[in-house]
């Protein structure tokens, strides 16, 4: 190898082809280039006509050198060039690589990575064995180990390693690595790719590597970051992250990341100069703090770069005790209504009996107005505020009942202070004083911040005794100083009263802001769930890998046993993630663990040191190869271009139209993509159906495959579609056709269906769409046509066939149309509906008599009604009516307004039956 | 083509080419004979002779008096043009892309030529394809047609006929073989009471040689290559050797008493429509 500084030569013998270049130059020189060649018709004027002198024929030197430098590129390249070509490896025994993957080693993986399989490369390249050993192991764990191995195998071994979410076992590996056969040491190259967080056994594994023979250690590298979450003052959520070393300033982005995955926000922590940790506070409103699930260091991987957060994070979880049974009454007048509309924005609110309630984790119980407390509920609530539950109570005419029989409640029956017995009426007919207003909030309590609501008033509640402690344990004052609420501590936990009700009888207070940002902060003040220690062991839920991504546990996850005061020992056995169960998740988290973490001690005597990323080897051989490839290419343009063999070379013209057919040739997929774009831009056949169809109302019969019968349909339908223009509101368009199969149906409010022998069998899609429509409020008007062809009491070819077709829709039972039915006096009151034929049934839906409150998805009849009403185009009707009158055809069209009347406006026409009874209540 | 020739003689008034009074080579046409003959025009009555035709008595006049009268009408004739272009490869060449090809020009020419005298009621026939002139609509058609047809005749000069005395030829072509070829056929049809009417259609490049550098210059027709090292240096002799090529053609119209034009491509074609127009209107009289 030939070596010019950072330039080396893999094959420096073909340099001394470089001897040749002169003679090229040489050759090149005397040849000429071929003439222009031009073609000319005026030529005969030219023979005899020759240039004055004569300068011999020369290659211009730009072409000359341009020659020249292909011919040196190709053989430079062919010489393999390198830049900054690495040193041989040194010794001659095995190449032992020892990676480092623990959760340190995730930031900038791919860089170690790749040291990892650029050191096999070399290994492979002097033929020497290779053998690879991980750090992050245990010996409890069923981990992939290394040893002794292929250079292949290496490399998938190398791709295959992924950073561990806990910290490496330097001891262990040691221990692997003595056990390993290595073959004579002191000869063995070491090269340990260090993550450069030291461990405490760290110097083991340095001096077990150095008694091997020439140690190297990979440094430096991205370090880790390490982030921890906790709620800090004035509950604001605070995270804190550390650096392995304290260098320069560094701004680090904290994302607030949803169960979801969205981003709730940001924010920026600032490592200041010389500083190894930083703080800061996530600000996030408290109706997202629910959703929140983890804080993540961006572009930082690594498990300890998140903190997963579980239910001591979260806001805290209301219950509401459902009371008596008087429920349902009135919804929107129930305490429960206010309260959950007042807590919901910023809690998370459960409802359901106080045993149920209790089971679960809960931390504040809202207790709307109850008398006495059954005595079994009342230890259990005892207990539960004692350990740090918050109960909210309200008054009310039961509390006040209760607190009058009793002559005065008390602590006893959790209550905050001594009530007297009975309510004080504020205001009212018999009384002097008005309503009372809120006093402005003071004192040292939770409502202090509050500002003033004048708009609450109070008109009525309960009192309390006076007595010592009243004035500390009173939040909230009226105007004349009688308090509203109050609170008393017991245990850890709180009890608060509102002296009023948490519906509307008693104050405005429910209606008004106060009682949300009231309710608010007692929420806010009381104790969190899930801080309380859970007992024996846990599963592991879902665990970190070790870029700090959320999946399934691995395998080695064991239960944890969560004692009091012991953070768990993360490690195979134990990696950090979820543990518990869906409904109640203990989040254990790496980042404390690896806050204190340290750089990596003093290395063993003699060890060199590398650094990740550097020393990459570039061959220049590829892109001398392409530069002479380009420079031939220019060569042979100028040729052509010399020889005129380029049309049009030197015309601007055609110059601008080869380069505009160029990008035309580029531009090509975008225009046929704007093409396609533009033909989808244009409605289909299809849309401007549905538009013209959706646009207006139509009256619309279905397709039955007989001409003359579609025709008659259609002439029919046009002009009942006239006449009700024309005595009607319903302005109905020109009727369209509709095929079943194919057309969108819901469209239309009703489909006149003539049934011919020729109509074919529906297929299941259709029979689908017609349930669908018909279940769906349309109205299928089914016209068997066969009055005449009918035998007395049997059915006609018409009905068979209807039978047949509709055996699988959705009909439900039908009946004869009774008396009083709506179709009968939607608009003409109408005893029977003739068409073409009279006499007969229509059938409609059964037991959709008077009070029916849907439209029949389907009528029945045999009339032939599009036959009365169609006229030919002259304008003369096409068919005569059975038995016959211009009576009976009017009659038919008064059936088929109806009909319309019918399905439009349904069952609104049915209350007409109510007109003489209301007329006569009217009267009285 | 068609189209656009029939444009292009659109926006000149019907050219009349003065005809000859020769009876021999003129038939019925436009051009008033100022005598008692075939045509459309009224030219006097005169009375019945035994010897007309019953047909010929213009009755209206007979009931105005008590003779009976004939109607007789004004000799009309027109004159036979004979048309021919140079269609030779030379011709297929234009210097650069954006000009049309000396062929395509002259074509244009030749045909707008054409539409023009056909308006004007004169006879037109492309000279050497044998096809006896035609006037009219269907005459334009039949020469557009032959024009069509015989666009890939290799001849670079017109074919020698015997041509009706004082019939009219134009002939267009680039005039790039020798001036002695021209001579003679000049010579041959002014021989013959044949009046000429000649326009030279040229390149830009071969009026100008704007070429540089070492070139090899390829005829169109075959002739032997030709390579110059340093083409700039020899402009002037050409252009000079061009300009005497052009005064040797002149003095062979001149002693002929034909008409000579020239016409580059680079000029609207009107402007070589305008020329002969005025030429041949000019003979008039």
């Amino acid at each position: 190898m030939l070596t010019f500084g950072a330039l080396s030569f893999a094959a420096p013998w073909l340099l001394t082809g470089l001897i040749v270049l002169p003679a090229i130059w040489l050759l090149i020189r005397i040849t000429p280039p071929a003439p222009r060649s031009v073609r000319f018709p005026a030529i005969r004027l030219l023979y005899g006509l020759q240039s004055p002198e004569e300068t011999p024929d020369r290659t211009p030197w730009w072409l000359l050198l341009l020659r020249l430098l292909f011919a040196a590129l190709v053989i430079l390249a062919l010489a393999k060039p390198l830049i900054g070509a690495r040193q041989e490896l040194v010794g001659s025994g095995p190449v032992v690589i020892v990676v480092d993957h623990g959760w340190a080693a995730a930031p900038g993986w791919s860089d170690r990575k790749a040291a990892a399989l650029d050191l096999v490369e070399r290994a492979e390249r002097a033929g020497r064995a290779v053998a690879l050993f991980p750090t992050a192991v245990s010996d409890s764990a069923a981990i992939e180990r290394g040893g002794l191995m292929a250079p292949d195998d290496a490399r998938t071994f190398i791709n295959g390693l992924a950073p561990q979410p806990w910290p490496t076992a330097p001891a262990a590996a040691a221990e692997q690595i003595a056990a390993a056969p290595l073959g004579v040491p002191a000869a063995a190259s070491v090269f340990w790719l260090a993550d450069g967080v030291a461990e405490p056994e760290d110097r083991v594994l340095a001096a077990r590597l150095a008694g091997f023979g020439s140690l190297t250690v990979y440094e430096g590298g991205e370090s880790p970051l390490s982030l921890t979450a906790r709620i800090g003052e004035r509950n604001a959520l605070t995270a804190r992250l550390t650096r392995l070393a304290a260098g320069a300033e560094e701004i680090v982005n904290v994302r607030a990341v949803a169960t979801d995955g969205r981003v709730l926000t940001r924010a920026v922590a600032t490592f200041a100069e010389g500083e190894p940790v930083a703080e800061t506070i996530v600000e996030l409103p408290l109706e997202l703090r629910n959703e929140l699930a983890r804080l993540e260091l961006q572009d930082r991987p690594g498990a300890a770069a998140v903190a997963l957060l579980d239910e001591s994070f979260r806001r805290r979880p209301v219950g509401l005790v459902a009371g008596s049974g008087f429920q349902d009454s009135q919804p929107l007048l129930e305490e429960m209504f206010y309260l959950d509309r007042a807590l919901a924005p910023f809690s998370e609110v459960s409802r359901g009996p106080l045993e149920d309630l209790l089971k679960r984790d809960i931390s504040v119980i809202a207790l709307p107005d109850t008398g006495l407390l059954p005595a079994s509920e009342k230890s259990l609530l005892n207990d539960w505020i004692a350990a740090g539950g918050t109960l909210i109570r309200f008054a009310g005419p039961r509390l006040a009942a209760a607190s009058l029989e009793n002559r005065g409640l008390g602590e006893s029956e959790l209550l905050p202070v001594l009530l007297r017995g009975g309510d004080r009426a504020l205001g009212g007919v018999l009384s002097w004083n008005s309503p009372a207003a809120l006093a402005p909030f003071e004192g040292e309590t939770p409502f202090a911040d509050l500002p003033d609501y004048d708009n609450v008033l109070i008109y009525k509640q309960v009192l309390a005794e006076p007595s010592i402690e009243l004035a500390d344990r009173t939040w909230a004052r009226l105007a004349d100083g009688t308090p509203i609420v109050t609170a008393m501590a017991r245990g850890d936990g709180r009890i608060v009263l509102f002296h009023t009700t948490a519906n509307t009888d008693w104050s405005d207070l429910s209606l008004s802001g106060a009682f949300v940002e009231m309710l608010r902060r007692i929420v806010a003040v009381s104790a969190g769930v899930g801080e309380a220690a859970h007992d024996g062991t846990i599963p592991a839920l879902e665990t970190l890998n070790g870029f700090g991504q959320l999946g399934a546990p691995p395998a080695s996850a064991r239960p944890m046993a969560l004692g009091a005061g012991t953070p768990p020992a993360i490690g195979p056995d134990h990696p950090p993630g979820y543990y518990g169960s869906e409904l109640s998740r203990t989040a254990v988290n790496l980042g404390p663990a690896a806050a204190d973490m340290l750089p990596l001690a003093q290395l063993p005597e003699g060890s060199r040191t590398a650094s990740y990323g550097g020393g990459d080897e570039l061959d220049l051989a590829p892109w001398g190869l392409t530069a002479a490839a380009l420079l031939l290419l220019v060569d042979f343009i100028v040729t052509l271009v010399m020889r005129g063999l380029v049309p049009g070379v030197g015309n601007a013209r055609t110059g601008a139209t080869t380069a505009a057919l160029l990008v035309a040739v580029l531009l090509s997929p975008g225009l046929t993509g704007m093409a396609s774009a533009q033909t989808s831009s244009t409605m289909s056949e299809q849309e401007r159906w549905i538009m013209r169809a959706a646009l207006d109302t139509r009256l619309a019969y279905v397709i039955t495959g007989d001409r003359e019968v579609d025709e008659v349909s259609r002439s029919g339908l046009s002009s009942l579609s006239e006449i009700l223009n024309r005595r009607t509101a319903v302005e109905p368009l020109e009727p369209m056709a509709v095929d079943v199969e194919v057309d969108e149906l819901s469209l239309f409010p009703l489909l006149y269906w003539p049934i011919t022998a020729a109509q074919t069998a529906l297929t299941p899609n259709g029979e689908a769409r017609l349930n669908l429509y018909m279940r769906n409020g349309g109205t299928i008007f089914f016209d068997t046509r066969d009055r005449i062809g009918a035998s007395p009491g049997g059915a006609g070819p018409g009905l068979q066939r209807l039978r047949s077709l509709t055996r699988n829709l959705d009909i439900p039972a039908l009946a004869p149309v009774p008396e009083n039915h709506v179709l009968t006096k939607t608009f003409y009151l109408l005893d029977t509906f003739p068409g073409r034929y009279e006499g007969g049934r229509l059938y409609v839906e059964q037991g959709q008599g008077n009070t029916g409150s849907e439209v029949s998805p389907v009528i029945i009849g045999s009339h032939d009604w599009a036959g009365a009403w169609a006229r030919s185009e002259d304008g003369f009707y096409r068919f005569p009516v059975v038995p016959g009158g211009e009576l009976q055809r009017e009659m038919a069209f008064r059936s088929g307004v109806n009909l319309v009347m019918y399905m439009l406006t349904g069952n609104y026409k049915a209350d007409q039956v109510h007109v003489p009874a209301i007329l006569e209540r009217l009267g009285q | 083509m068609r189209h656009h020739a029939e444009e292009l003689a659109g926006k000149f008034p019907p050219l009349l080419v003065a005809a000859e009074r020769v009876a021999a080579t003129v038939s019925q046409g436009m051009h008033g004979r100022r005598r008692v003959g075939m045509g459309e025009a009224f030219w006097q009555f005169r009375p019945y002779q035994v010897t007309d035709s019953v047909r010929r008595i213009d009755w209206r006049r007979t009931a105005r008096g008590d003779e009976t009268y004939v109607r007789e009408t004004e000799w009309e004739a027109s004159q036979s043009v004979w048309l021919w272009r140079d269609s030779s490869p030379s011709m297929r060449f234009s210097s650069d892309r954006a000009l049309p090809e000396k062929a395509v020009r002259t074509d244009l020419l030749v045909l707008a030529l054409g539409a023009l005298l056909v308006e004007a009621g004169e006879r037109i026939a492309l000279l050497g394809e044998g096809v006896p002139p035609r006037s009219g609509r269907t005459g334009l058609n039949l020469f557009a047609n032959t024009l069509e047809n015989a666009r890939d005749s290799a001849a670079s000069l017109p074919a020698l006929e015997s041509l009706p005395r004082h019939a009219v030829i134009v002939l267009v072509s680039d005039f790039m073989e020798p001036a002695a070829d021209y001579a003679e056929i000049v010579g041959h049809y002014a021989a013959a009471g044949v009046s000429g009417f000649l326009l030279q259609v040229t390149d830009p490049a071969e009026e100008a040689f704007p070429f540089q550098g070492r070139i090899r210059f390829d005829g169109t027709e075959s002739e032997a290559s030709h390579l110059l090292r340093r083409a700039d240096r020899v402009r002037d002799a050409y252009i000079e050797k061009l300009a005497l090529h052009r005064a040797q053609l002149q003095d062979v119209c001149r002693t002929a008493g034909w008409f000579f034009a020239r016409h580059v491509t680079t000029e609207p074609p009107e402007a070589a429509l305008l020329k002969l127009y005025t030429a041949m209107t000019r003979q008039d009289g």
